[in-house]
């Protein structure tokens, strides 16, 4: 039972950033219907500024989340203008090669700055254990969870009662009726990417808390796909879901069965799904018009 | 036969034989031929680190070739290169060393195999299209390399699989040069079937199944067998690449057929040019070129940037996907398309349009 | 007048190929010194492969750095009998297709031996080195690369993987005393994690201990190991020995204190020095280390050279740590088998520097290491390790050469 516990905790905590990276590829999805292969990168750059920004420079963390938001918000905008403003229209292809291409930029460029030997771990999540009788549950875990909740949460609610959130929908759903009724297309499609680079941002910085900052942090970003097709491309909830479904799967399977079995768990998940139900648990079916 | 002007207005053709003749002008014919020549020069030019970039390249051909026949001709996206490139370098090391299959015969096999692999792996992927079948082959590329990575008892898991030099008729091939031939045999091969293949009525249904696929199905293209034939004919190609490779190198790891590898030939078509098969060639020569160059300068330039070697990677990593990002903002049409754009100029000259 | 057609692009295509021919012809042939000067001889050129950007990027920069380090050092010193050290010196990114491309070039550039570093490569190239007859010396220390009948020109400098684990469940066989303790492997998901594993099982069958052994492979890029801990747990374990680098290796133990987790961890040779115990911190305490190369904590003579070296740039062996003179040594005994050929007037070539560093004779690193001695008959360069164990945030010696 212990056992089943601390996997629950472990599971859960990958699941929570897995939700919040693939947040930001809905995000992006909704508001411009552009496929970010990037999403990993994004939570790179901002694992590795924060990083900067706390072990390097040594601010304190209230200082060192909003810098690495910050950047990654620019980042975003600046990729949303000079990327994907030229291939507005282009054929899917073209903007998943674009979006690759984008992600071997940002990876390059990271580690020239920052070299490739993994870095010290900020430490700014508390260490050590919560004892709940037999059960150990580490603290790093278990404040990265509430965070990710929190900021889950936040984003929840933002797109459902905040002006600008409900003209993210609004651009999804319709441009054109978006577009008579006043709303910036261009400014939502800058905004969403914002958004996007700043939950990245806030995964990173949980991920590289937990685990450290190395150059591989940029793996988690596939594992994305597996989320988000399970959820559903276009629904937030849907994302949180199979955010955590995904992470309490691995972390089960790599328990109780092991053998490696976990690393692909996620991408027989997805092929399933494909198969059974291709708009995932939340999605809206599409119907394709000629 | 072509007017004979100074500037060309265009290609005329007089007789139904000339319409149909594989390479269309004479000006054509010459640029071939010089290519030609060059390709059976090189060997005794080139250094031998070129040497080795320049088979790599042609063995990329092939597999991009494969790729392109799949994505650039029926428009089904696949990030599984790697994962086929694996089953057929695996099924011809282990029919090689296992069942003592002749080289020749094990890589035929190997192509057989893979394309079936890919006939087989096509079937559920019929219904997904665009961003769907991307990341549905994203999954199947991972869970390729995990089955080869696990499957022990086959493919050796993670351990490599070393094969003996090829070698026929008791020659052995043991060195680039001795290999360059049998790869260009085997990439002019590829590269003339596959055009050759786009003349014909079964490539030019893929073509409509990748331009507008209802249309294609009023039409009365089988959208379904034209979908699987695609597959199966682009694994084939990616297999026949994939056990080259494993008799050229000699070693089989599942290292050579990652996820990264995938995206490199993706970037291949894209920056040759989507749906074109000289736009092939010149994409796998310029994505294996770049970063060899890149190497060598970085080599001479160590004395006076000591740390720039160990940046080289990352500058790598990072200048390949600015080629691709620039390709496509700004050609998106890929090195084919300029290359049409500048003999198009040539042609007209004086001219401007 | 009328012109044949195609005449104008025939003469502009010709030119522009031919143009390009050249081109290529002159391009090639980086010649990077990483040591110049040094004697006025004819200077001597060896390979060297290296991970500098890559998956072992940590370990393998000191690595490099110890290689680059020590051919400096020679050849400012008079260089081999008079030669220089010439190192053809670059980063592969652990990827094998680029250690081929560059193996390649190193022989048209006419090395006379490579010094590699990972499994991958050196399992990739071993049938070419052995058919160009270079040899071959590398960081990996698998056993299947000891026997001259099977690999001629791979040379094992340090002990094998296999070696340290026999000497670390020698260790863990002393602590338990007769009582029955359970053991678990976790390794890098590689040949290289693999390569002991077997003989692991193989010597505790043959010492007849009493042990549970069950290994456990750790997935790249993972962000913790609960899935294989709580495997571990369940098995019983008590003993975790740890064949990776010291990132993933510092992780497990981390995620080991983190679960309250009754296990002692063991490290083999690469992730036994400072850079496990910096990441892993409080979790390191009590880390048991199996380690050929001595850390810079110890005193011992060997030092000396490399931390006057190290000064004059800069620096310090407690900077680099000991991987770096892990580098320095490994190339400093290839740089011993060319010196007696020089000394004894002959040819340097790959197969007399085979036979060379066979015949001779023991050669001493001043007590970083056990003395490195090859014959005809093996290339295991050495069989004991040390064994430390980490209190206070240092490595501190327990036994300076435990044999397996």
């Amino acid at each position: 039972m212990t056992n089943f516990i601390q996997l629950t905790m472990f599971g859960l905590s990958n699941g929570a950033i897995l939700a919040l990276a693939a947040l930001g590829f809905v995000l992006i999805f909704k508001a411009s219907g552009v496929i970010n292969f990037a999403q990993g990168e994004f939570l790179l750059v901002g694992a590795y500024v924060f990083y900067a920004a706390v072990v390097v420079l040594g601010l304190p963390w209230y200082l060192g989340v909003p810098a690495a938001i910050a950047v990654a918000v620019v980042l975003g905008l600046i990729v949303e203008r000079t990327v994907l403003r030229p291939m507005l229209g282009a054929e899917p292809i073209a903007i998943i090669m674009a979006t690759i291409g984008l992600s071997s930029v940002l990876l390059g460029g990271v580690q020239v700055l920052f070299g490739t030997a993994p870095k010290a771990r900020p430490e700014v999540l508390p260490s050590g254990s919560l004892a709940i009788g037999d059960i150990q549950l580490p603290w790093d875990r278990v404040v990265a969870v509430l965070i990710a909740a929190v900021a889950l949460t936040a984003f929840s609610l933002f797109f459902t009662r905040s002006r600008h959130g409900i003209a993210i929908r609004a651009v999804a759903d319709d441009q054109q009726a978006a577009l008579t009724v006043g709303i910036s297309v261009r400014r939502v499609f800058a905004l969403s990417w914002a958004l996007a680079a700043a939950t990245a941002v806030v995964g990173g910085i949980l991920l590289a808390s937990i685990t450290g900052v190395a150059p591989t942090l940029a793996g988690f970003g596939l594992v994305v796909f597996p989320v988000v097709i399970l959820g559903g491309l276009d629904s937030v909830p849907g994302t949180i879901v199979g955010g955590v479904i995904i992470g309490l799967l691995t972390a089960y399977v790599g328990g109780y069965v092991g053998g490696g079995l976990q690393q692909v768990v996620p991408y027989v998940v997805l092929v399933l799904i494909l198969l059974v139900r291709p708009y995932g648990l939340f999605g809206q079916a599409r119907i394709r018009r000629v | 036969m072509t007017t004979a002007t100074a500037t060309r207005t265009g290609t005329y053709h007089r007789s139904y034989r000339s319409d149909q003749r594989l390479v269309q002008s004479h000006a054509a014919r010459v640029r071939l031929l010089l290519a030609l020549v060059v390709l059976l020069a090189l060997p005794f030019v080139l250094e031998p680190f070129w040497l080795t970039v320049a088979c790599q390249a042609g063995i990329a051909v092939i597999a991009a070739l494969g790729l392109n026949i799949l994505t650039g001709f029926t428009g089904q996206i696949s990030l599984a290169t790697g994962g086929f490139l694996a089953v057929g370098a695996y099924t011809s090391a282990l029919l090689t060393q296992r069942a003592g299959l002749p080289v020749p015969l094990s890589v035929a096999a190997a192509v057989l195999v893979t394309a079936a692999a890919g006939a087989l792996l096509s079937l559920p992927a019929l219904r997904l299209r665009g961003l769907y079948l991307a990341i549905a082959s994203l999954a199947a590329q991972e869970i390729i390399i995990f089955a080869v990575r696990n499957w022990e008892f086959v493919t050796g898991g993670n351990d490599a699989i070393s094969l003996p030099r090829l070698e026929l008729f008791g020659f052995v091939f043991r060195r680039d040069f001795h290999w360059y031939w049998v790869i260009l045999v085997f990439a002019v091969l590829a590269v003339v079937t596959a055009r050759n293949l786009f003349r014909t009525g079964a490539g030019r249904q893929l073509m409509a199944v990748r331009d507008q696929e209802v249309a294609a199905e009023a039409m009365g293209v089988d959208i379904a067998r034209a979908k699987v034939t695609a597959f199966a004919v682009s694994s084939g190609y990616i297999g026949l690449a994939g056990a080259l490779t494993a008799h050229y190198t000699g070693i089989v790891t599942w290292e050579r057929f990652t996820l990264e590898v995938s995206v490199l030939y993706l970037a291949i078509i894209i920056v040759g040019g989507l749906g074109s098969i000289a736009g092939t060639v010149y994409g796998a020569a310029f994505m294996f070129l770049l970063p060899a160059v890149i190497t060598q300068t970085g080599q001479r330039l160590q004395s006076s940037y000591p740390s720039l070697i160990e940046r080289l990677p990352a500058i790598q990593i990072m200048i390949f996907g600015l080629v691709i990002v620039l390709f496509l903002i700004l050609e998106p049409r890929g090195l084919d398309r300029i290359w049409q754009r500048v003999k198009g100029t040539l042609g007209r000259w004086p001219f401007r349009y | 007048m009328r012109r044949k057609p195609g005449t104008l692009i025939r003469t502009r295509g010709v030119a522009a190929l031919a143009v390009a021919a050249l081109a290529l012809t002159a391009c090639g042939g980086g010649d990077d010194t990483a040591a110049g000067g040094g004697g006025g001889g004819e200077p001597i050129k060896v390979g060297v492969l290296s991970d500098l950007s890559g998956a072992t990027a940590d370990v393998g920069t000191p690595y490099a750095e110890g290689i680059r380090g020590y051919a400096d050092w020679i050849n400012s010193n008079g260089g081999i009998e008079g030669r220089p050290l010439e190192l053809l010196a670059n980063d592969y990114g652990y990827k094998v297709p680029n250690a081929e491309q560059l193996y390649s070039q190193y022989v048209s550039e006419g090395v006379v031996a490579v010094q590699g570093w990972g499994t991958g490569d050196t399992e990739a190239l071993r049938q070419k080195v052995t058919q160009d007859e270079l040899p071959f010396m590398s960081a990996s220390y698998a056993e299947t690369l000891i026997n001259p009948e099977e690999t001629p020109y791979n040379f094992v400098v340090a002990s094998t993987y296999s070696d340290e684990m026999r000497v670390a469940l020698k260790q863990i066989a002393e602590e338990v005393g007769d009582a029955r303790t359970e053991v678990a492997v976790f390794h890098n998901d590689s040949p290289f994690g693999t390569a002991p594993i077997e003989d692991g099982a193989a010597y505790i069958e043959e010492q007849g201990y009493d042990m549970g052994y069950e290994a456990y492979a750790m997935p790249a890029g993972a962000t913790d190991y609960a899935g294989i801990l709580s495997q571990a747990k369940a098995q019983g374990a008590k003993y975790a020995i740890v064949q990776n680098v010291s990132g993933p290796g510092a992780l497990l133990a981390r995620n080991i204190e983190q679960q309250g987790l009754d296990m002692t961890v063991v490290c083999l040779v690469w992730c036994s020095d400072q850079g496990f115990i910096t990441t892993a911190g409080q979790a390191a305490e009590g880390t048991m280390m199996v380690q050929p190369w001595a850390p810079p904590t110890v005193d011992t003579e060997g030092f000396t050279e490399i931390n006057d070296y190290l000064e004059s740039t800069g620096s310090s062996m407690d900077e680099k740590g000991l991987h770096y003179s892990q580098g320095w040594y490994t190339m400093h005994v290839m740089a011993e088998g060319l010196r007696k050929l020089v000394e004894d007037g002959e040819e340097v070539t790959g197969p007399a520097l085979k036979t060379a560093l066979e015949e001779m004779g023991p050669v001493s690193t001043g007590g970083v290491s056990a003395d490195v001695e090859f014959s005809d008959e093996s290339h295991r360069g050495m069989s004991g390790s040390g064994v430390y164990k980490v209190e206070g945030g240092k490595m501190v010696q327990v036994a300076e050469s435990v044999e397996p």
